[in-house]
């Protein structure tokens, strides 16, 4: 992810001169593949523009490991309800539904 | 010039360029006959030309109607044939896009990538597999430390070594059998990815699509904006209010949307009959001269 125009600049020059280490670009953010030669991109782009350059490792989110069940069921039963205009603090309310500040405050 | 209409409302039938229809009826139904819409009256029933893109916006005019002025006098532009630089990148673009949505041209096989449950149950079962060796990482420990104890104790360490190399063996099992899961859940990720592939590509497509749309329509509403505003003065009425009021800079905005509407129509190539339910015309044949299309007008009050 890139914070200032050079630095947006840069990125866009190694995504194009390098499509295939490119899993995704848009705007200022780019996805690399997970490869040496991926990271050796990132390295460089942070060399060049310091903090102006943020480097993060995504891993893939696997819900069945990050969280409780509970949550999973919330999320399938509030997409599913017929009234699209209740926000789901008040679709929560009086049923066996996590409430938003408990999400909230617990970490994955 | 459009041929002869043939409108027929009840047992009322008007033929002609410039008809008047003064049997009580829904103007707008009128309207979706001539364009041969599906839920138009089953009184009324028009034969005529087939009806220009403009029909739709500006087929039938009446007070209180609404208009998209902007949407109108592109199509309105469309209808006359103007052409701008970007019809052959939108075609292109379109065409691509059509090919995209058709996989079986494209030669990929959407069955080959697992669908969103699939890919849930393979997660899933990565994750409980995890759950399980980990589970019995901590028996496997606890055996060894009971083995560990009874040796100090000076007792038999049989069935405590009996008991750790069963849960050992345990632990080997579901190691391996977590390690493929995992190994099947990374094989179905590379495919979605694949697939993901293609969706971007059909999502920068429809993004492109779009914006060659919306340029589309500037350019042909900037080539029919002079005509447009000559056709605005020229609508009965205007000209006079415009003198009287002595201010010749009127905002076509603030123009009345009937008022918009006849002089989107008087532009367009409609070449099937206008409905109008206005006053602005003495005579329906000089309204049908005006608009230069065939001219259906209602007398009575809907």
């Amino acid at each position: 992810m890139a914070y200032s125009r050079h630095a947006r600049e840069s990125l866009r020059n190694v995504c194009r001169a390098h499509e295939s280490v490119v899993v995704r670009q848009s705007g200022r953010i780019a996805l690399l593949g997970e490869t040496e030669f991926g990271a050796f991109q990132a390295l460089r782009l942070r060399e060049k523009h310091g903090d102006d350059i943020q480097v993060e490792r995504t891993e893939p989110f696997n819900e069945f490991a990050a969280v409780r069940s509970a949550v999973r069921e919330a999320a399938r039963v509030y997409e599913d309800r017929d009234t699209p205009a209740v926000p789901y603090e008040r679709f929560a309310a009086g049923e066996e539904l996590p409430d938003p500040e408990s999400m909230r405050d617990a970490e994955l | 010039m459009s041929d002869p209409v043939r409108c027929r409302v009840d047992d009322t039938v008007r033929c002609g360029r410039a008809l008047v229809v003064s049997v009580p009826v829904d103007p707008s139904a009128l309207a979706r006959a001539v364009r041969e819409e599906r839920n138009s009256d089953a009184r009324v029933a028009v034969v005529a030309d087939e009806p220009g893109p403009a029909h739709e916006h500006v087929g039938c005019i009446r007070p209180a109607m609404g208009l998209r002025t902007q949407t109108a006098l592109a199509a309105a532009a469309r209808s006359r044939g103007v052409e701008t630089r970007h019809d052959a990148a939108l075609a292109e673009a379109r065409k691509k896009l059509a090919a995209l949505e058709n996989p079986d041209e494209t030669g990929t096989d959407p069955t080959d990538t697992a669908t969103a449950d699939e890919r849930a149950r393979y997660r899933e079962a990565a994750a409980a597999a995890a759950t399980e060796t980990e589970r019995l990482r901590e028996t496997v420990a606890a055996a060894r430390g009971r083995l560990q104890a009874r040796q100090e104790q000076g007792l038999d360490p049989t069935p405590a070594a009996e008991e750790l190399a069963a849960a050992v063996e345990r632990l080997s099992e579901a190691e391996t059998e977590a390690a493929a899961a995992r190994q099947r859940l990374d094989t179905v990720r590379e495919r979605t990815r694949e697939s993901r592939d293609a969706r971007e590509q059909r999502f920068r497509l429809e993004e492109r699509v779009g914006n060659l749309e919306r340029q589309v329509r500037a350019r042909r509403r900037e080539q029919v904006h002079e005509a447009y505003l000559a056709a605005l003065e020229a609508v009965p009425g205007v000209g006079d209010v415009a003198e009287s009021s002595g201010d010749d800079v009127t905002d076509p905005r603030e123009m009345e949307p009937v008022v918009q509407a006849l002089a989107v129509a008087r532009i367009a190539e409609l070449s099937a009959p206008v409905v109008l339910a206005c006053e602005r015309f003495e005579r329906v044949e000089t309204a049908a001269n005006w608009l230069d299309t065939a001219v259906i007008r209602l007398t009575s009050p809907v």
